[in-house]
């Protein structure tokens, strides 16, 4: 019953069934189903039509800013979010059974920002998903978010390293890396002891699963001497550096962006699969289509 | 309706354990204070875990009416802000949630929660309407998150009692989040509401048989 529904829809009072309401809310009543109805078919007939937009850095930016302050989303919640895509992306590309070591053992690599971050909560959910997760966190913010999301991650048995293993014993051990270094803000030069960490993580020949942008890679440009990963994790929508992945597995993560931000900046998302939270993007033919 | 605590399901799980109501006060503090759980954080995964709950329960194809709407009734404290998650996790997954929230919390953490789903354009009611008959008709289902184990389920005050009165009456399925509101953590209400779900958070509570146990969050708490 349209008329009903478009009644409790917009919050009006009920005085009284029959003709008399629905007439007075007759206008109220195709408003009111267009709200729902008109996001579908919009989303709909964007994936048939458009490809999914490639994030410059500063848009990347402004869209996290937006969430933030318009959007009242807070850090940890979203964080929690995209955690559980990336490591639901890595049992989609990585499953238990699949692993060639036992016992299922993951090197995650935390980097001093936000990416580090979303590789903790990747790391405690691959934990309650079964694999072995070690995390390596050299460098910690001193912010409380942070020091919650290790104590988490400490509390579930996950067990911090001290220093970086070099590539033949990673290769010997961990069936895959998280790498959660850099993220969409990473600028300029790297420092210590990242540089060193992404040497290792060129010799390593186990699979590297980049969370958002392959760490070390300009944002938009990309690296041709950079870390090659084998999978990306593009959170909230893909950065330009993506069109330069050649990996087996691009992943969209962090399903939470409001319908009517992903208008504005018409980021033409995809339509995720039923309540997964990641989408699995097809990698780059020659011609650059998503 | 199954008492599935004593289903064996193949040899490695063991029966569930049913917890009163200090226990989860205890469990929370400590999920708090030891391990360093943000709050905002275990409503958006407890949130976040109900609408997943709720699309294996009800999913969109199974839904009678012709749009997958649903009633999604907040209480003022952390049961209502889970409420909240879950509406906003529902339109993502393309339901038609609509929310009712009386008596808003005071505290910015759960006002966040009413941006971001304003934000969605998710509509708000204005008030429950008594006449069950609109409910049934709008409504696939509804979902209650109006009281939490924290609260007295005894002294259920206005405008819940009223509204809890309206929802004894509704004809579509109740999901309730946690504990079936009205009722208290360890004992059954005789004539309270009856849902035909329960999503119990972090562990079942200890609550009168004949409910089906929908789903055990207990995963993601270790």
């Amino acid at each position: 019953m349209l008329g009903v529904r478009a009644l409790f829809g917009i919050g009006l009072l009920v005085t009284s069934r029959g003709g008399s309401v629905l007439t007075h809310t007759g206008a109220c009543a195709r408003i009111a189903s267009n709200i729902y109805s008109k996001d579908l078919t919009h989303r709909q007939a964007c994936t048939m039509a458009n490809t999914i937009k490639y994030l410059g850095q500063e848009e990347a930016q402004h869209i996290d800013e937006e969430l933030f302050n318009e959007y009242s989303f807070s850090v940890d919640q979203l964080m929690e979010l995209a955690g559980l895509s990336c490591a639901t992306a890595v049992t989609k590309g990585y499953p238990l059974q699949s692993l060639l070591k036992s016992p299922p053992r993951v090197l995650v690599i935390c980097g001093p920002g936000n990416n580090g971050g979303d590789g903790l909560v990747c790391a405690r959910h691959l934990r309650l998903f079964g694999y072995e997760p070690s995390v390596l966190y050299p460098k910690r913010p001193s912010k409380q978010l942070f020091l919650n999301l290790t104590t988490q991650c400490e509390k579930m048995d996950i067990s911090f390293l001290t220093e970086m293993p070099e590539a033949d014993v990673i290769d010997e051990v961990y069936n895959l890396v998280v790498d959660a270094i850099f993220g969409f803000s990473f600028k300029g030069a790297v420092r210590e002891p990242f540089g060193d960490i992404l040497s290792q993580l060129k010799k390593i020949t186990v699979p590297i699963a980049s969370v958002d942008i392959p760490s070390g890679w300009d944002v938009e440009n990309g690296c041709p001497d950079g870390i090659q990963p084998d999978m990306l994790i593009s959170l909230t929508a893909p950065k330009k550096a993506a069109n330069h992945f050649k990996g087996r597995y691009h992943f969209l993560g962090g399903r939470f962006v409001p319908p009517a931000l992903e208008q504005k900046y018409q980021l033409n998302l995809p339509q995720y699969p039923g309540t997964d939270c990641v989408y699995q993007l097809k990698c780059h033919c020659l011609c650059g289509w998503a | 309706m199954n008492h599935s605590s004593n289903e064996k399901e193949p040899e490695t799980i063991e029966p569930l354990r049913y917890i009163s109501k200090t226990e989860v006060a205890t469990i929370e503090t400590e999920l708090l204070r030891d391990y360093r759980f943000g709050q905002q954080q275990l409503i958006e995964i407890w949130g976040h875990a109900c609408a997943i709950a709720i699309t294996k329960a009800f999913p969109l194809s199974s839904l009678s009416k012709k749009q997958p709407t649903v009633l999604v009734v907040c209480g003022p404290e952390q049961n209502g802000s889970i409420g909240l998650v879950c509406a906003r996790h529902l339109r993502m997954f393309e339901y038609e949630p609509t929310i009712f929230y009386p008596k808003r919390s005071p505290q910015s953490l759960h006002q966040d929660f009413t941006v971001q789903c304003e934000k969605m354009d998710i509509p708000f009611l204005s008030y429950l309407p008594t006449e069950v008959q609109l409910l049934n008709d709008a409504y696939n289902l509804v979902i209650d998150a109006i009281l939490g184990p924290e609260t007295d389920h005894k002294e259920v005050k206005e405008p819940y009692a009223g509204m809890l009165v309206t929802l004894k009456q509704v004809k579509i399925p109740i999901v309730s989040v946690d504990v079936p509101s009205g009722w208290d953590v360890d004992e059954p209400a005789k004539d309270g509401i009856n849902p035909e779900v329960l999503i119990s958070l972090t562990a079942p509570k200890k609550l009168f048989c004949g409910i089906q146990l929908l789903t055990n969050l207990t995963r993601y708490f270790g």
